[in-house]
């Protein structure tokens, strides 16, 4: 909860004026931010103990129980939207925004 | 992004593994509830930058409530498929798949309920799937839709995931992934405590 009231509070300051020029370096700390993330989620993975064992004995059975219902949701999610929502991916709220995506799509 | 995020994880996996953390790398692991806050916050403010999302979320209506829906139903069919595939009994394969991606909560739970296995396996596919959301979210916008990230990330989709949807997707999408987030974390401890269970 305590995360949603502090995204609230910067949506807050996104909406009543925060500068423009700082638009790039607010998008290098999500970037920096999501990376520490992720590394830490890799060091509580690699301390867990007996994790090499733990993850050839039940790796492959971990994998199937992440891989089923993911792609599982990503299907039916895609065929409900596909019927029953307007496909607005490239409908962005600033104009330049839908080539931004497109540029970054193709950098992939 | 996609090879930082990698090289990001399997540089976390070696340090902790091969317990070569130092200062640095201790204070990162530990403090990651501050680097999530100032995450969020960072999200909010290009989430309130952007103009006239509200206006867009209201023509959904209830619709709105199709990729929470969409995911759950899901997710749990997926641990129908797993119980027949893997011969484990279907509560506790939907108990499994019913974590979401919330790793912390499903693997805690399901260690309590069904004993050492039971919660690795939820921990563990958990992770997974929050983890690869990160790599999969790219390609997801790409190929598919924006709401077909969203569903790929379930539960995390209102925290971590979360500046994936904003490099990939649009503002839209990114309140409709905070939104289907808070739906299916208020969700994972009710569907597992209950499909854990039922008796089939």
């Amino acid at each position: 909860m305590m995360v949603i009231l502090i995204m609230v509070l910067g949506m807050a300051v996104g909406k009543l004026g925060f500068p423009a020029k700082l638009k790039g370096l607010n998008e290098k700390v999500q970037l920096i931010c999501t990376l520490l993330i992720i590394f830490s989620m890799g060091v509580m993975l690699g301390e867990r103990e007996n994790f090499p064992e733990t993850l050839s004995s039940l790796g492959s059975l971990s994998i199937l129980f992440f891989a089923v219902p993911t792609l599982l949701s990503m299907a039916v999610v895609y065929l409900l939207t596909k019927r029953l929502l307007p496909d607005r991916s490239g409908d962005h709220p600033e104009g330049e925004e839908s080539g931004e995506k497109g540029k970054r799509n193709q950098q992939l | 992004m996609v090879i930082l995020a990698l090289a990001a994880l399997a540089a976390g996996i070696l340090i902790g593994a091969g317990d070569l953390g130092n200062g640095l790398t201790e204070w990162i692991a530990s403090n990651t509830d501050w680097i999530l806050g100032v995450l969020m916050f960072s999200v909010g403010i290009s989430v309130g930058l952007q103009e006239g999302i509200s206006a867009k979320l209201r023509q959904y209506h209830v619709r709105i409530l199709i990729i929470p829906f969409g995911t759950i139903a899901a997710s749990v069919l997926g641990g129908v498929i797993c119980a027949a595939i893997t011969g484990y009994p279907v509560n506790q394969s939907v108990s499994i798949t019913s974590g979401l991606g919330w790793y912390s909560l499903s693997g805690a739970m399901l260690s309590e309920l069904g004993g050492a296995e039971l919660g690795s396996i939820a921990f563990l596919s958990n992770l997974l799937r929050e983890i690869f959301s990160f790599f999969i979210i790219p390609f997801a916008a790409l190929k598919l839709n924006d709401f077909a990230c969203i569903a790929s990330a379930g539960a995390t989709s209102e925290d971590t995931t979360l500046p994936m949807m904003i490099k990939y997707t649009n503002g839209e999408a990114v309140v409709l992934s905070v939104l289907n987030g808070i739906l299916c974390s208020a969700a994972v401890p009710v569907l597992i405590s209950l499909f854990y269970q039922i008796p089939f």
